[in-house]
């Protein structure tokens, strides 16, 4: 058996310098030596199955590694149920708004009349998705109870009734007629005795008038969340017909001056004047005399912080034009299209970074000396709103000090009382609080529903929003909270809807500012951000230095096996 | 009387959907660090003077300075920063609200404040708390290339990224209009991948042009300031003087010579609902002041005996409003309980959104580890494999 020749060609190289034979002589000799014998098949086998090994290990170890750590984690999310939300297929909402009618009537008479008026409302009513329903009232009130009892017994407490009526027999008087009370939600009908319709007959003019009544009361709301249903979704655009252009202007100007609904606002009351004086305002004596009521009939719907603050020596921005002195008004005037460059919002400490809410602005000024009393140029006017932010008041000096004219240190409670009397009406126009009906409840009932329809659309329209980013950027990230939320936010929008048709108007606010609240929170998750996009370029840059070298002799070997294997098959 | 109020109406109206939006914002972003990138935070600096001068609050703007140009040592006037030789203006002043600053201007906090997605600790000055009413001016300026834009030298954001941010914009109703405004190299690229609706975009010049800076102050030693954004600002400065100018977006854009700017700005109309026309009508002080549309009430609409009535029945309200929260008292514990139920739910969610978190952060190092180990483990078996052959190769020689 020959010496194996890759030993001894080894031999003869190593042999070095001391060796006899030349360096070109010993290469001939290992290039007529290397002829490598054929390889064993034990050998073979063993270099194939290293190199199987070696891939086996980047297939079925490395590739699913590399997949699920650069895989992007998305959580399901019901897309296309999210989508119907967003669509207004799901809910379809409606206004049962339930009236009690105290009737001192027989049982049988009483439900006669309401029979009718409800027919003579349901005729009346053209939108569809919001409709009074009369009812009886739970108390049966005795036939023959005076005017005098009647009232002592109040509204019924039941939240869910959103008008009372009471029906008062009177001898004196014209006949039907009607009074809304102003602080509660309950409409008193005067009617005469023989008015009240006989079974027999189909329609009366106590119905008819009482159905027309209701139908005026309802009127502004109905063109409220008439204009809502159009604005937000586009199934409903339908009923808008019934709107004339100057109703939707005006809607459309109040949605624009209102501010957003928000849970809780922060109100902010602000002194300003350009000398020393007034120095103090006894403004927290006026708030909880002026404002804490009406802060308080807000209580179901929203929450209020409110702060103060006084700021001496507070001009003018310098590119506002400074007030003109007008011969005829015998006062400084502002020109209408200055006032919006009224406030200095560059050093005025007007910062909305207090609170969680959006701030809502009340500012008083108190000009100097030399430049009062300072009306608006066109109008005379001492006040204005700046839509979603606040509102101005110039309270000048001569109105509040009498003749001599001069500022006083202190602001008392009594020369706030009309600057709090505008900021009041103010604040209720910048909460959006229709203007009708005449009774405050009734109003503040009505923005109790249209807030609950407006949370309700908007909470639908940021599922809707997530569905369709969600689709179109697969790259981003989506955690499981995100699902939870949009879980939430589906179960709660459903209550608040459920809510709604059953008319328990309170509850369908609590359950739509929940599913709002969910909604924004699964919108703007935290984690769902990042670069988003990486250019193949960097793929490349990130993936070669990493691989390249791991993969080149992988691949060498694997091809170079290949072919011998293939010449190998081929020669046999 | 009646004939002339219903001529009169359609103006009314016309007015009324002319000026939709109630707010402004301002989003100035300089995107490059060291003292040779002077120029840049002076751009921004003088927008920011600028659209404050026009009336926009230091809490409706957002101001990211990657840089402190003022406290650089080589600044050979401390306290300071100019867009001019002349040095007449001190564009640091003393008023001045910077809301990102040094390391905190990086993309993701970029595209974070953009779609608002960022932690609850965030105060409400460095948030973009804009909805579908607010008119938003984005201006960027930095050293860039062909469809991104660098931040601070170590990342960049790409085109892409931007389009993806005011799509999300968009879709959540985060603003009304945008006037994105650039000044960087071949800026112009930047805007081409926008597909989100009412966005005006304008940059300083087109793919493959560089931008310029304008002069150099000698004394401060570096150019402090661009080119584009200095005759835009000659525009502003000049001709905008106060809070009712009447001057348009077309007149800004007609004002922009080629020959002085050196480079070629590009103007995209498209995405503006009302295309081309209606853009160019836009008025500059609808993206770079503050117009808040006042309503003046009547003067004399109340006289003294109005005003009692009003009074009384405001002391009325009280009264009503004190009886009816003591009645109400009956009732409330079923309200609390809502209120409870619905704090639960959300501590709930913050707990386990916290957990979620944590577990994010495992699981990051848990995939590093796993990554790591599976390197080793092929440098192993490489290792290895290629001892088993040495061996395989001896034990060959020695059976022969």
């Amino acid at each position: 058996m020959p010496p194996p020749a890759g030993a001894d060609a080894s031999a003869a190289s190593t042999s070095g310098p001391d060796a006899s034979e030349s360096p070109s002589e010993s290469l001939d000799a290992v290039r007529s030596q290397s002829h490598a014998p054929p390889e064993t098949s034990e050998s073979l086998w063993l270099r194939r199955s290293v190199i199987l090994s070696f891939w086996a290990v980047v297939a079925l170890l490395g590739l699913p590694v590399w997949w699920k750590t650069t895989a992007i984690y998305r959580a399901d999310l019901p897309l296309p149920y999210m989508t119907d939300w967003a669509d207004g297929k799901i809910c379809k909402p409606v206004f049962p708004l339930r009236i009690a009618v105290e009737a001192p009537l027989a049982l049988q008479d009483a439900q006669h009349l309401i029979h009718t008026t409800q027919h003579a409302l349901d005729d009346l009513n053209e939108f569809s998705a919001h409709h009074l329903r009369l009812m009886l009232s739970d108390l049966p009130a005795p036939a023959n109870a005076s005017q005098q009892v009647v009232r002592d017994e109040g509204p019924t407490s039941d939240e869910d009734t959103a008008l009372s009526i009471r029906l008062i027999p009177v001898e004196t008087g014209p006949t039907p007629r009607s009074h809304l009370q102003p602080y509660s939600p309950t409409l008193d009908v005067y009617y005469a005795a023989n008015q009240i319709p006989p079974p027999s007959s189909t329609g009366s003019p106590l119905a008819t008038f009482i159905a027309h009544e209701l139908h005026k009361i309802f009127a502004e709301e109905q063109a409220l969340l008439a204009y809502l249903l159009s604005t937000t979704s586009g199934a409903h655009t339908a009923k808008m017909q019934s709107l004339s252009p100057e109703t939707t202007a005006e809607l459309e100007r109040q949605s624009t001056r209102a501010f957003k609904y928000a849970p809780t606002y922060h109100l902010t009351f602000s002194l300003f004047t350009p000398s020393s004086m007034p120095s103090a305002w006894d403004i927290e004596s006026a708030l909880q005399q002026y404002l804490s009521p009406l802060l308080e009939s807000f209580a179901a719907i929203s929450n209020f912080t409110v702060d103060s603050q006084v700021q001496l020596y507070a001009g003018f921005s310098p590119s506002v034009r400074e007030p003109e002195y007008d011969e005829a008004l015998k006062a400084w005037t502002l020109r209408k299209e200055d006032l919006s460059g009224f406030i200095n919002a560059a050093e005025w400490p007007l910062s909305p970074s207090i609170g969680i809410g959006p701030t809502v602005n009340f500012v008083l000024y108190v000009p100097s000396e030399s430049q009062s009393p300072l009306l608006v140029k066109e109008s005379g006017a001492n006040s204005w709103l700046v839509p979603q932010w606040g509102g101005v008041l110039i309270l000048n000096p001569v109105s509040m000090a009498g003749q001599n004219g001069s500022i006083p240190t202190i602001l008392t409670k009594d020369a706030l009382s009309p600057a709090m009397h505008t900021f009041s009406d103010q604040l209720i126009s910048l909460l959006g609080l229709p203007q009708t009906p005449a009774s405050l409840p009734l109003r503040l009932s009505t923005l109790k529903r249209v807030r609950a329809a407006s949370l309700l659309f908007s909470a639908s329209s940021t599922l809707g929003a997530l569905a369709r980013l969600t689709r179109a950027l697969p790259s981003i990230p989506i955690p499981d909270t995100v699902a939870k939320s949009v879980d939430l936010t589906t179960a709660h929008l459903q209550q608040a809807c459920d809510h709604l048709r059953d008319g328990r108007f309170q509850g369908a606010l609590e359950h739509a500012r929940i599913a709002e609240a969910e909604a924004e929170k699964a919108f703007f998750e935290r984690s769902m951000v990042g670069q988003v996009y990486f250019p193949d370029e960097h793929k490349v840059a990130v993936y070669l230095p990493l691989l390249g070298p791991v993969a080149v002799p992988l691949v060498m070997a694997a091809i170079k096996e290949l072919k011998s294997g293939l010449s190998a098959i081929r020669r046999r | 009387m009646l004939p002339t109020f219903k001529l009169l109406l359609p103006l009314l109206l016309a007015t009324c959907a002319w000026s939709e939006h109630t707010s402004n914002w301002a989003v100035l972003v300089s995107t490059s660090r060291f003292w040779f990138n002077y120029r840049h935070l002076a751009n921004v600096l003088s927008l920011y003077r600028t659209v404050k001068r026009l009336g926009i609050p230091d809490s409706q703007i957002i101001l990211m300075l990657p840089d402190d140009m003022a406290c650089n040592p080589r600044n050979a006037f401390p306290g300071t920063v100019y867009n001019n030789a002349d040095r007449a203006l001190d564009l640091y002043g003393d008023n001045i609200e910077v809301d990102y600053r040094g390391y905190e201007v990086t993309v993701e906090n970029f595209i974070r404040l953009m779609t608002d997605r960022v932690g609850e600790d965030m105060p409400r000055s460095k948030r973009l708390l804009t909805d579908d009413r607010s008119n938003i001016l984005v201006y960027m300026t930095g050293h860039g290339g062909n469809e991104f834009l660098k931040f601070q030298d170590a990342e960049e954001i790409s085109a892409f990224d931007l389009a993806d941010a005011f799509e999300q914009m968009w879709e959540k109703k985060r603003y009304h209009e945008i006037l994105f405004m650039i000044d960087t190299c071949q800026a112009n690229t930047m805007y081409s991948k926008f597909y989100s609706p009412n966005i005006l975009a304008t940059g300083s010049s087109e793919i493959d042009q560089s931008s310029y800076s304008h002069h150099a102050d000698n004394d401060v030693g570096v150019a402090v300031i661009d080119r584009y954004t200095y005759y835009n600002l000659e525009f502003l400065e000049e001709q905008v003087r106060e809070p009712t100018s009447k001057l348009t977006m077309g007149d800004l854009f007609d004002s922009y010579d080629e020959e002085k700017i050196h480079s070629h700005p590009g103007v995209r109309y498209d995405l503006f609902s009302g295309g081309e026309a209606e853009a160019r009508s836009r008025l500059v002080m609808d993206f770079f002041g503050n117009v808040q549309n006042v309503e003046v009430e009547s003067g004399t609409r109340k006289n003294e005996t109005a005003w009692q009535a009003e009074l009384a029945a405001i002391e009325r309200m009280i009264l009503e409003a004190q009886r009816r929260h003591n009645e109400s008292l009956a009732t409330r514990p079923h309200q609390e309980h809502i209120v409870e139920e619905a704090k639960a739910v959300e501590t709930m969610q913050a707990l386990r959104r916290e957990g979620a978190m944590r577990v994010d952060e495992e699981s990051g190092w848990k995939n590093q580890m796993v990554g790591a180990a599976a390197l080793l483990g092929c440098a192993g078996m490489w290792a290895a494999g290629s001892w088993f052959e040495k061996r395989g190769i001896m034990i060959g020689c020695k059976a022969e």
